[in-house]
């Protein structure tokens, strides 16, 4: 069934537990739409927020940062360190302004292919509903932006600084 | 790199069902940066891995990419055939276009234009691919065992019958551990000490194990194949290279009255002793504490006495210092001393069972103690309190084990066969006598368990009652135990002579310190935490170190020596090579660049950030980097998400990598 | 900037004769601390050309002492001048500093990522009760409309932990936490409207990067943002650079800022920067229970973990 829009959605993954969940989705041979470009990393620890925000600059209308269950990883301590990390982060970027339906974050084990699809299910049609992200891509084709703030509330804020 | 050959595979029909395969290839070619691009039915074949490298001569290629099934399926298949091809196997990378692709999409366009994604990532990823060298550290070849109970022996004895050098270190005055108390072990009931002391012996007289007792770990350096490690010989008093072990000290010791810890404060020893006769080393340790000479000077007869003046009241604490490539850690546990309320700790004790009060009251070791021929009782069952035999005894199951409101909620494993094992030798040494047992469940699996078990009921009619016991009080010469049956619904009481509580077993005081010391993780009960609970058993996460027997988790003797000999096995496989090779997925620090903040350090969970001091020509510090143990790092690049300046970078995950496969989105 | 609302509020004056006292307390401290040979160099504050400025200083010589002066002008962080960019200074040997509140949060935040060691450095805390905002003119008294933001709602007037705690704290008056305000306006908006907002903030951004330059941890050798392979953030001064800069910027400091806002103080574009600080600063608050402090801490929130953390967003 055609849409109007596919989304773009990339899949930040662990090898040990996310990659190898995604793998057993293929062995079981569950559907799921096509939408996603998973990227492999050691370990969600090695997942650097640089990467969500170059994501999003070429285009990406959603990201999924996923990794090992509490307790799992292979590295002992890198899925902690990453669940702080990305606390933080989006919390940064909610601040800036962007949706968070846009930045996901899961732990799929490598058993959990039915979880894999699921989640990717359901982003992509969550995502295909949102349409497409063009904040970040319309400031890429910008020169310098108009400054013409329309809304009264934020005009008043933005005077106050 | 601008040579790049892509090789697309069909998997039979397992790809090319979904992706048009040739589309694929045709895009391929478009692909700035690629020379060289083909499709074929099976490339993990012979013929395909051929194609492959008749393609990287031919075609002169730089790089390749696979574009068939997962990387965890075929990726060291296609890394060696690049390597046969005479390309360093880091510049091959495999695009998933199978378990990520034909697998799970039915539309063929829309599978087609994925994989055709896929591998554009997957090229872009592989022109900034460097060539990467395996990691080779060199390994001594001697092993450190902490730890002389049966799993360090076994342990040592398996590294040290293979021709190398073992180190043992135990913190007691003699090797042997729990085993060594024991009077009989399950299921055969063949006597512990007849099986043990001989390998202790054994321990003493190999040519290839240095023993180290009344010693302990001060502190532990290096990585696996390079460990340095400090020992801590506590001074005995003692001169070990005079003393010929003849026991007249011990004879003519004033103190006579000292509890004695093997017999679990049963019997006494001197102020100057060995644990128990069989002691390796035979050689006696004067207990500061108490000797009188210790105390106020005003003795000094074990110093007269002793015909090769081995006594030294002058001896001091002595620091060793071992090289060593691997460790065993194999600490053991200790019986959770229910009487008391360990302060500072979730565990919150039994004070309603009397134990450490009521004297008759006593745990399954202090059984074994008296059960054993080389007992204070000289295998004579008998009562604490006035050495009367007993008549009734209630042996309690699950004491502190598998109670989740106490604070310790796993099974401790033994203690079903162990008490199934002293209700016999008990109805063997008192033939009118009757054992009752309060349990919650019998768990024997093992071989020749459950029968063992069994016929404890059966043919030595042990009293098995299902239920728990909420009491234990002291009536007169009786001690008697307030329990439910909860088979047949009723309240219990039952008028014992003597009460032995199953009590949990717990790792030793002291394995979480002696664990920091190591860089080695724990539970919250500060048992050892194997590698992979059902893959790496026997390892630590901690390159180059292993576990042996209840450190690491409640087991019988069977079980513990099985893990000796494994994790025996697993120190001889890492020396069975001069040097170690590593994969080269590490961590390098661009000393350039690095400002010495430590996040990095400070992240890593293997220890493997050091700091390093950049000294000019006349020596001076000039500043403090971090840098990277390629031989402790595991890889997982967290430092590098870490670092702000990203000065620390992963091989074969680089930013540079990463980023360029973000570009093609 | 915004003239009209200066002028309805009533105007409180903020009482500095406490300045004078650590003025004279710095004076003889710095003399005697060269005289004695303690340390090599002072990093104070000196007056400026223009009457009641002040200035960053550094002397080594007893007999200088005298230029040292603290007052209402000393805007200053000088932990800047200990960290390894400033590598001439450390050189000089052995410091002391002039430090306020919020100077010393940057100097434990310094010390706890290993720049320097507490006995490598003297510390001269002063009582602080504010400091002028950007754009004051030099020798104007200390007022409600003359203060600092960060003034505004600090909680650190007297730097505990110092060596020595000079001046004194008059009575303070209660101050509208103006930045409170703006960021509580901020989060009831729509993420749309915090992107327009932002938007036009970073828009403006001519990249200068004094907000860096002025950071004491931003101290790294090389900025992630300055690299070109692979280039994380586009160098040059346009809105989707612009965005990526500030973005990352804040993470980075997530968790070390010690809310000194001279990254918002030096801005010659006058963008708000220290808010995004703060909401860092706000979130690890609440998410870890972490505050920047007077005193070095091991490990920061995020070089640490505990197994327990939430993780409500992940699925």
């Amino acid at each position: 069934m055609p849409h109007d829009f596919e989304p773009k959605i990339v899949a930040f993954v662990c090898t040990w537990c996310t990659y190898a969940g995604a793998d057993l989705a293929g062995t079981s041979r569950m559907l799921y739409p096509s939408n996603v470009r998973v990227v492999k990393f050691p370990c969600t620890g090695r997942i650097d927020p640089v990467f969500i925000l170059k994501a999003f600059q070429k285009g990406a209308d959603g990201i999924l940062v996923s990794g090992c269950h509490p307790g799992d990883c292979h590295y002992m301590a890198g899925n902690f360190h990453a669940r702080r990390r990305f606390a933080v982060f989006r919390k940064l970027l909610e601040f800036i302004g962007v949706d968070l339906n846009r930045l996901e974050f899961s732990w799929v084990s490598a058993a959990e292919g039915g979880k894999w699809v699921e989640i990717i299910t359901q982003m992509t049609e969550k995502i295909r509903a949102m349409g497409p992200l063009t904040q970040f891509t319309d400031l890429a084709d910008e020169e310098q932006w108009s400054g013409a703030l329309g809304n009264p509330e934020l005009k008043a804020v933005y005077d106050q600084v | 790199m601008s040579r790049i050959g892509v090789f697309i595979c069909h998997c039979g029909e397992n790809i090319s069902r979904t992706v048009d395969v040739e589309q694929v290839a045709q895009a391929a070619r478009q692909m700035v940066g690629v020379a060289y691009a083909c499709d074929y039915k099976y490339m993990c074949s012979d013929p395909g891995q051929t194609l492959l490298k008749k393609a990287v001569a031919e075609q002169r290629l730089e790089g390749i990419v696979v574009a068939a099934c997962s990387p965890r399926m075929h990726e060291k298949t296609f890394r060696n055939a690049a390597q046969g091809a005479g390309l360093n196997p880091f510049l091959c990378e495999m695009a998933n276009i199978r378990e990520h692709c034909s697998w799970v999409h039915d539309d063929r366009a829309e599978a087609t234009a994925k994989a055709t994604d896929i591998v554009r990532m997957l090229v872009e990823r592989v022109r900034k691919n460097k060539k990467l060298i395996p990691i080779t550290v060199p390994v001594t070849k001697r092993a450190l065992v902490i730890g002389g109970g049966i799993a360090g022996i076994q342990a040592a004895l398996d590294i040290a019958d293979c021709g190398h050098q073992v180190v043992l270190v135990e913190r007691e005055p003699s090797i042997g551990g729990h085993m060594a108390m024991l009077s009989e072990t399950f299921p055969t009931l063949d006597c512990s000490q007849c099986i043990m002391t001989p390998r202790m012996v054994d321990v003493v007289n190999h040519p290839n194990i240095i023993l180290h007792t009344y010693s302990e770990i001060e502190s532990v350096d290096g990585y696996i194949g390079n460990f340095s490690i400090t020992i801590k010989k506590k001074a005995r008093s003692v001169d070990m290279a005079k003393c010929t072990g003849c026991g007249v000290c011990m004879e003519k010791c004033p103190q006579k009255k000292i509890p004695n810890e093997f017999d679990k404060n049963l019997g006494f020893r001197p102020a100057i002793y060995v644990p128990f006769p069989q002691a390796v080393p035979n050689t006696p340790v004067i207990d500061r504490e108490h000797c009188t000479k210790f105390i106020n000077g005003k003795c000094g007869v074990c110093q007269k006495v002793c015909g090769p003046g081995a006594v030294d009241y002058e001896q001091q604490d002595q620091l060793v210092v071992e090289q060593v490539g691997a460790i065993v850690v194999a600490t053991g546990f200790k019986l959770y001393d229910i009487g008391e309320k360990p302060k500072g700790s979730a565990i919150k004790g039994y004070g309603e069972f009397g134990h450490g009060k009521i004297p008759d009251v006593i745990d399954g070791l202090t059984f074994e103690r008296l059960a054993s021929a080389s007992g204070p009782t000289g295998g004579k069952i008998v009562r604490p309190s006035d050495g009367k035999e007993p008549k009734q005894v209630v042996f309690v199951q699950c004491v502190g084990s598998r109670a989740r409101e106490k604070g310790i909620s796993y099974c401790s494993k033994v203690c079903c066969m162990y008490t199934a094992k002293h209700t016999m030798l008990y109805k063997h040494k008192v033939h009118d006598g009757q054992a009752y047992v309060f349990f919650m469940d019998a768990r024997t699996p093992g071989k020749s368990y459950d029968e063992f078990w069994r016929r404890a009921i059966e043919e030595e009619e042990a009293v098995y009652i299902r239920g728990m016991v909420s009491r234990v009080y002291q009536k007169g010469e009786k001690v008697v135990v307030m329990g439910s049956d909860i088979a047949v619904g009723v309240q219990v009481e039952i008028e014992a002579d003597l009460v032995v509580l199953a009590t949990a077993i717990q790792p030793r005081d002291g394995a979480d310190t002696l664990a920091q010391k190591l860089g080695i993780s724990y539970d919250k009960y500060h048992f050892y935490s194997e590698a992979h609970a059902k893959l790496r058993p026997v390892e630590c996460a901690t390159a180059g170190i292993y576990l042996a027997g209840a450190c690491q988790g409640p087991k019988d003797i069977p079980e513990t020596v099985a893990q000796a000999s494994a994790a025996a096995a697993k120190v001889m496989t890492l020396f069975s090579k001069d040097k170690l090779e590593r994969e080269p997925i590490v961590a390098r620090v661009n000393e350039k660049y690095c400002v010495g903040c430590f996040a990095c350090k400070k992240v890593c969970a293997y220890g493997a950030v050091e700091e390093k001091e950049i000294r000019d020509r006349q020596g001076n510090l000039i500043r403090v980097v971090a840098y990277v143990n390629p031989g402790v790092c595991s890889g997982c690049g967290t430092c590098q998400a870490t670092c702000p300046s990203k000065s620390v970078e992963l091989d074969g995950y680089t930013d540079e990598q990463v980023m360029a496969m973000l570009e093609t989105l | 900037m915004n003239k009209s609302s200066e002028k309805t509020k009533s105007t409180v004056t903020i009482d500095t004769s406490g300045y004078e006292v650590a003025t004279q307390e710095i004076r003889s401290e710095a003399k005697r601390l060269l005289t004695e040979k303690i340390v090599d160099a002072v990093v104070g504050y000196q007056g400026g050309r223009r009457g009641g400025s002040a200035v960053p200083v550094v002397i080594t010589d007893p007999d200088q002492a005298e230029k040292l002066v603290f007052s209402a002008a000393c805007v200053n962080n000088l932990s800047i001048y200990l960290t390894k960019a400033k590598k001439e200074i450390r050189a000089k040997g052995k410091l002391a500093v002039v430090a306020k509140g919020c100077d010393l949060r940057a100097l434990a935040g310094l010390m706890g990522e290993s720049q320097f060691k507490r006995e490598e450095v003297v510390i001269i805390g002063v009582t602080c009760a504010g400091v002028h905002r950007a754009g004051t003119q030099p020798g104007q008294p200390l007022t409600d409309s003359t203060i600092a933001k960060k003034c505004r709602e600090c909680s650190v007037h007297i730097p505990e932990g110092s060596d020595l705690i000079v001046g004194k704290l008059p009575p303070l008056p209660n101050l509208s936490p103006t930045e409170k305000e703006l960021m509580e306006k901020l989060d009831a908006m729509t993420p749309a409207l915090r992107w327009e907002f932002w938007k036009e903030q970073f828009t403006r951004c001519i990249r200068c990067l004094a907000c860096r330059q002025v950071c004491p941890f931003c101290y790294c050798e090389q900025c992630l943002c300055d690299r070109g392979r692979p280039q994380a953030v586009d160098t040059s001064p346009r809105p989707s650079g612009n965005m990526g800069w500030h973005i990352v910027r804040a993470m980075h400091l997530a968790g070390r800022c010690a809310g000194c806002a001279e990254c918002e103080r030096v801005c010659p574009m006058d963008i708000p920067l220290n808010l995004l600080n703060r909401k860092m600063a706000e979130e690890l608050k609440e998410l870890y229970h972490y505050e920047a402090g007077l005193k070095p801490v091991e490990k920061g929130p995020l070089t640490s973990y505990d197994e327990k953390d939430d993780q409500s967003f992940i699925k």
